[in-house]
């Protein structure tokens, strides 16, 4: 899975979540879009925190090393 | 009104503006008044301007009958004193008996308490002679087994004294004979005795102070009563001895009784005759019983007298503090000159104009009042209060962000990104999704649970607790996430997701201690590979990684909170603040650290070997230097030259226009302020009220010192916030150490004992330090420090926080308030 398909996947999982935030709370335009905003910000910072740790595994410049009693 | 046009630059969202509210003027005729008020404390959504500040609050028209509802209240005090003194249940049995009338409930509180007032004065009278019998009782007993044999040794010591008295008369010369002859008869007749009781600690100074003051001419015996005594006088159990004095002599006893009496010895009449004793035994045993009998009787009608008080108990409290507090916004209310109506100002939320219309009038139907209220909007400009319509979930985050400040009135609220970014920033220093799990269960049981928790009353630390369960349940499943991320569980790494990337160079594996492994795979899909864990090498990875992780992630937020400020311009209709505010903030910021979080990404991207640190630090010392090898991408040297460039230039952009434009704008306006006189007479009226406010005297110097604080802070602001950020590296750091510490440490440890006492006590330990350590103050600090992120780093780019909260006088905030 590269970075572009599980970004993909963060995307997907985004939309989901608002539109089932939209069909099961729908309790007027002002309070959906909080709930999208949230969502939004939700998906946006879990996103960055995988991506961040994905793209800094991806050209290692230091290799994991073992102990030594292993 | 004019300079607060409402931008349209968004739709309505809850929550991120706090409600439209404004000043409304409400005259009710007197008679409607009482009734009125009380169905708008119901509704709760007005709050009252106090209109008589300057009246003391005895001048006020309705301090009688404040003064009549804190009487009643002190009455219901001394009910709720009474009855947790007997140890009753606070019945919480709300009997909601039919409309009870304040006039009636006055009556019936002030016979209730003469009621009880008396028979607790006749039960302590009662107790008092009860316990004084008692003590009598024990007197006669104690006394009576010494007495004889004290009183034949008092006597013949007496006989002895007497006689060696003779004897030295006899040496006397004859000349004083006379006078001692005319004192001997009172000496010599006299020889009387003290009972009575004293309290055992006083016992010994009690008998130096007897012996002081009579020069040893007395015999003090004393008896130990082996359990404690109910003083007569203080109602408590006290450790006391029985004691007989024999002394001799009228001035001697006066002593005596002098000395007991500052000793708080109590006396007790003592019939020498063995008859007469056991006759006083008997009388005292039957008067005994019969007052026992009495004070039982008194107690069962007391505690049934409080019962049906204790029943009632909350009803009436209540109804008394909803009167109080009527009278008390009554108070705040100007009187017409008519004295017919009365006139109240208040802000109130737009939204319940139609609410309030319909309270007002209902309250005249019910009240049977001729004239209707009348309800009209004033114009205004004072700042109106802040009102956040929250609920159970979004109301502890709120309360997070009006820790720091009330939002200024319909600012952007920064509750709205907190919800989730707080429990993220949380999570990022938390991350283990062992932990993570841990803090879930706690709170879902504090979820579940919530109708009866929120019903009872909490310890402080719990309440607290409790009021933050949405904020721990968030916090919990961010956790979960970012544990998963460093795939740590209990600082135990899983390959939840696919093998590691990493394998050996070669078969045998030779190399994996010295030079290390070799990625063969693709990258591990999510978080970290496990096989960091516990490789020499993964402290320098995690650090590393965790550092410009907390890079990336405080630009971000510090972005969002910048492009907040943009929302705000553009909302209040401030295009200065765009234009020289907004835009250059956003330069200098990006300029320089959107820079270095472009270059580590590019790094990663590029496993580039450039030293990051020395791309910055040179951009800033020798900009035209050549890059070497610490070059990423070609131009870099012309676009860092070019960014350097802009954030210079951002700087003077910050400071220097806006003070002008304002002083440009604010003498254009004075022009404008030469206009033809509004001529209705309203508008007169009210003008004179708010011009003060309006037109403040207008400092240049003022506003060029205060824009000038302001660009100097951004700018050191920009460096400082984004080294803040790394304390999301370092409190993740700790934590994830720590963790690996319990459980390499302990339970590793006790596990490698193959003893299962050993096992067990590891297990104990494991449990308690990660509960203790991890779990409370692990949480407790990476809360603070998130706390600290929000209200420093993310809140001073854009949030005022200058507003005063919207109070609503309500009844359902009432109990609140006296507790």
């Amino acid at each position: 899975m590269g970075f572009l398909v599980t970004t993909l996947i963060f995307i997907v999982v985004g939309i989901i979540a608002s539109l089932c935030a939209r069909i099961c709370c729908n309790r007027g335009p002002s309070a959906n879009l909080l709930h999208l905003t949230l969502i939004i910000t939700a998906t946006v910072c879990c996103w960055m925190m995988w991506a961040i740790v994905y793209l800094a595994q991806m050209k290692p410049l230091i290799v994991p090393i073992l102990n030594e009693t292993e | 009104m004019g300079e607060r046009v409402r931008g349209g630059c968004c739709p309505p969202m809850d929550l991120m503006r706090s409600e439209p509210m404004h000043l409304v003027q409400v005259i009710i005729p007197i008679e409607s008044a009482h009734l009125t008020i009380s169905y708008l404390g119901d509704l709760g959504l007005i709050q009252f301007k106090d209109l008589n500040a300057e009246k003391s609050p005895f001048q006020r028209t309705y301090a009688n009958q404040i003064k009549r509802c804190g009487e009643m209240a002190r009455k219901l005090r001394f009910f709720r004193e009474q009855i947790t003194k007997a140890e009753f249940s606070p019945a919480v049995i709300s009997v909601t008996e039919a409309d009870l009338n304040l006039d009636d409930l006055e009556v019936k509180l002030g016979e209730l308490e003469a009621e009880l007032v008396e028979i607790n004065a006749n039960g302590q009278k009662l107790q008092r002679s009860y316990n004084e019998l008692a003590e009598y009782k024990l007197v006669i007993q104690k006394a009576g087994e010494f007495f004889q044999s004290a009183l034949s040794s008092a006597e013949a010591r007496q006989r002895e004294y007497a006689s060696n008295q003779s004897g030295e008369e006899s040496l006397e010369t004859p000349l004083l004979s006379e006078q001692e002859m005319t004192t001997d008869p009172s000496k010599q007749v006299k020889l009387g005795f003290v009972t009575g009781l004293v309290p055992r600690e006083k016992s010994i100074a009690f008998e130096r102070i007897l012996f002081r003051a009579t020069r040893g001419n007395v015999l003090l015996k004393q008896a130990v009563v082996d359990n404690p005594v109910t003083d007569p006088v203080s109602g408590e159990k006290v450790e006391k001895n029985v004691f007989v004095v024999f002394f001799s002599g009228e001035r001697a006893k006066n002593k005596i009784l002098k000395i007991c009496d500052a000793f708080g010895a109590n006396r007790y009449p003592f019939a020498e005759d063995l008859g007469k004793q056991a006759q006083t035994i008997n009388e005292v045993s039957g008067r005994l019983s019969e007052l026992k009998t009495t004070i039982d009787a008194g107690l069962v009608h007391r505690g049934n007298l409080l019962q049906t008080i204790g029943e009632q108990f909350e009803q009436w409290n209540f109804l008394v503090r909803r009167e109080k507090s009527i009278y008390h916004t009554l108070n705040m209310l100007s009187i017409d000159v008519t004295k017919k109506c009365l006139v109240a100002e208040g802000w109130s939320p737009i939204f319940a104009t139609k609410q309030i219309q319909d309270a007002l009038h209902r309250a005249t139907q019910d009240s049977n009042s001729q004239v209707d209220a009348i309800f009209q909007v004033l114009r205004t400009r004072e700042m109106p209060p802040t009102y956040f319509r929250t609920n159970k979930f979004t109301s502890a985050f709120q309360e997070i962000v009006d820790a720091y400040g009330v939002a200024k009135y319909q600012e952007a609220n920064p509750g709205v990104f907190t919800i989730v970014t707080f429990p993220f920033l949380f999570a990022v220093m938390f991350g283990d999704w062992g932990h993570g799990i841990c803090l879930l269960l706690a709170t879902l049981y504090l979820i579940i649970r919530e109708k009866k928790l929120s019903s009872q009353k909490l310890g402080d630390i719990m309440e607290m607790t409790f009021g933050g369960r949405y904020v721990i349940l968030l916090m919990a499943l961010f956790s979960i996430y970012t544990g998963l991320i460093y795939n740590e569980f209990f600082s135990v790494p899983f390959e939840l997701f696919s093998r590691s990337a990493y394998s050996c160079r070669d078969l045998s594996c030779s190399e994996a201690t010295t030079v290390g492994l070799i990625k063969v795979r693709d990258t591990y899909p999510f978080g970290a590979d496990p096989v960091w864990h516990s490789s020499r090498s993964e402290l320098p990875f995690l650090n590393s990684l965790k550092m410009k992780m907390s890079i990336l992630l405080g630009v971000a937020q510090m972005n969002l909170g910048i492009i907040l400020s943009y929302f705000n311009a553009i909302f209040f209709a401030n295009n200065i603040n765009i234009w020289f505010q907004f835009i250059p903030q956003m330069i200098f910021l990006n300029g320089l650290f959107g820079y270095l979080s472009v270059l580590i990404i590019i790094k990663w991207c590029t496993g580039s070997k450039a030293d990051l640190y020395h791309v910055m630090i040179y951009m800033f010392l020798s900009p035209t230097d050549e890059l070497g090898e610490n070059q990423l991408f070609p131009g870099q040297k012309i676009t860092q030259l070019v960014l350097l460039l802009l954030a210079l230039i951002s700087v003077p952009w910050m400071l220097l226009p806006k003070p002008f434009l304002l002083k440009l704008q604010h003498d254009r306006h004075h022009g404008e302020s030469y206009a033809p006189l509004p001529d209705s007479e309203e508008s007169l009226q009210s003008e004179p009220n708010h011009d003060s406010h309006g037109h403040e005297e207008f400092e240049f110097s003022e506003i060029f010192v205060h824009q000038l604080i302001h660009t100097i802070e951004f700018v050191l602001g920009a460096v400082s916030n984004t080294a803040s950020y790394l304390r999301l590296w370092a409190l993740s750091l700790a934590h994830s150490e720590l963790s690996t510490v319990f459980y390499e440490k302990v339970l590793l440890l006790a596990w490698g004992y193959n003893n299962i006492i050993i096992l067990i006590v590891g297990i104990i330990v494991f449990i308690f330090a990660t509960v203790g350590v991890l779990l409370v103050m692990e949480t407790l600090s990476a809360f603070l420090h998130a706390l600290r992120l929000h209200w420093v780093e993310f809140q001073n780019k854009f949030y005022e926080g200058d507003g005063y909260k919207f109070y609503p006088y309500s009844f359902a905030l009432l109990d609140y308030e006296d507790e």
